[in-house]
């Protein structure tokens, strides 16, 4: 529920000094893309804004994003966003169950009406009334109609909220769907990814609690600031591309040398996510740094969109087939190896 | 697709450190300053480097201990400022050329000033039970 309390008396109580609220500001502008003039701007208002409440309802998913977004709280700044939200209801995280918990769901509704946050991971299975996911005797698509009339803005986290995602995946049995194909004259916030970056959420909260209103959105509803360039774009192996060096297989030279990995399936070029800059597990990585090209995660459609292992040019992966054709040797070797073994101990 | 691979890092370099003439002449003439994002910008490590080589050093150097580590120095030219913020988890999460007399962040804030002179009373009732 909502505190009497401002954000800055909150967090001056908890012995963080303004200089680290304006410090949370200048990497929150930074990561929104936003002018620097505008941190002490942001600082100022979210010291005097009120915590805002947050409903935050599971459908079709595989708790992922949520599991996500929590592992990134600890120990980086990012968890100061948790003294900006009241989480009044998140099914796996609250204590509450049962009638308890349904009673909760209301309570926080009736209590933040017209300006609780609801936040949506999992897609929304409507085939046959949507009988394929339900809480407590009612359908995720009844849920969502209800919750979502009298919320302020819908976030979809996660792809599955966002396009379908896994669940939508061919041949779709659930009659899967996203927040935005069931769900209009609300704003609508997509952050997709399979899990979304945890920093995105982080940047849309601040940003509404700050400023009012929404970052700016691209046309598919997900904010500009992390989704407006590719992973190509800002990818560190792009200038091998340029280049033209590719790497033909998971470990050749190439490979070895960090040449683009493109021609190995990598998705980068056509898909619109902020990994290559924020990185992952507190920015240590992200999975072409790994040695693995981009499956395209946070893209519509991605799962039926063809091999992870096949190149946008169409070629399919020579890497992925020498990998095959070792793994293969390896299973004849291995076979060969049991045989010889077998025929020694009889 | 968006390419930059025309930009070099002398171009890059050239183009920031006219940007921060800019901004520093508005701070001498017009008492604004203002600040860029090193972040925001397609910027190689080696850029980096080479643009943090020609600022220099100044006089000032500061660590700032809030939410993580920040370390804040004068460059070679007065009222310019090299600024790194980092989390408590040591990350990088802000690097900027900062314009201005002294940075935003180093002032001390009013609420958080009333709430030093809150403690006062009961910083002195412990210094006067010692030297009673």
């Amino acid at each position: 529920m909502e505190s009497a309390e401002t954000l800055g008396e909150v967090l001056g109580r908890r012995g963080f000094g303004r200089r680290s609220l304006l410090k949370f500001a200048i990497a929150m502008t930074s990561s929104l893309a936003l002018p620097p003039a505008l941190a002490p701007v942001m600082a100022a208002n979210l010291a005097k804004a009120k915590r805002r409440s947050v409903i935050w309802l599971s459908f079709q998913e595989c708790t992922g994003c949520l599991e996500t977004l929590l592992r990134s709280s600890s120990p980086s700044i990012e968890a100061l966003i948790f003294d900006f939200v009241s989480l009044d209801y998140q099914e796996s995280l609250m204590a509450a169950a049962g009638a308890d918990a349904e009673r909760t769901l209301r309570e926080a509704v009736a209590a933040n009406k017209g300006e609780y946050l609801l936040a949506i991971d999992g897609s929304i299975p409507v085939k046959d009334g949507g009988v394929y996911s339900m809480t407590g005797g009612r359908s995720n698509l009844g849920m969502l109609s209800e919750i979502a009339a009298d919320a302020k803005a819908v976030l979809a986290i996660g792809t599955c909220a966002a396009y379908g995602g896994i669940p939508k995946a061919y041949p779709n049995p659930t009659g899967a769907a996203g927040v935005e194909d069931l769900i209009s004259g609300k704003p609508i916030v997509n952050i997709p990814g399979c899990p979304p970056v945890p920093e995105v959420l982080s940047g849309v909260l601040v940003h509404f609690i700050s400023f009012g209103h929404l970052p700016e959105l691209d046309d598919r509803k997900r904010p500009l600031a992390y989704f407006g360039t590719t992973i190509h774009d800002q990818c560190y192996r792009r200038p091998f591309y340029d280049q033209g060096k590719f790497a033909k297989s998971f470990d050749d030279e190439g490979a070895r040398q960090g040449w683009c990995l493109f021609e190995l399936g990598c998705k980068g070029p056509v898909t619109h996510n902020a990994c290559a800059s924020l990185k992952w597990n507190g920015g240590t990585s992200f999975p072409i740094e790994s040695g693995h090209g981009c499956i395209g995660c946070s893209e519509p459609d991605f799962w039926d969109a063809g091999s992870f292992y096949t190149s946008l040019a169409g070629g399919s992966s020579a890497g992925w087939r020498n990998t095959g054709i070792a793994l293969g040797v390896g299973v004849a070797g291995g076979l060969a190896a049991a045989l010889s073994g077998r025929r020694k101990s009889t | 697709m968006t390419d930059f691979s025309f930009l070099t890092d002398d171009k890059l370099v050239e183009a920031l450190l006219m940007e921060v003439a800019g901004l520093l002449r508005g701070l001498i003439d017009r008492d604004e300053g203002g600040s860029i994002d090193l972040r925001g910008l397609p910027l190689s490590p080696s850029c980096i480097e080479t643009l943090d080589r020609c600022l220099g050093q100044g006089e000032i150097s500061v660590v700032l201990d809030a939410a993580g580590r920040s370390e804040i120095r004068e460059t070679s030219l007065p009222g310019v400022w090299w600024t790194k913020h980092a989390d408590g988890a040591g990350r990088v999460i802000a690097l900027l050329i900062e314009v201005a007399v002294t940075p935003a962040i180093l002032r001390a804030d009013l609420a958080d000033m009333k709430r030093g002179l809150d403690r006062m009373p009961a910083l002195l009732a412990k210094t006067a039970g010692r030297t009673s």
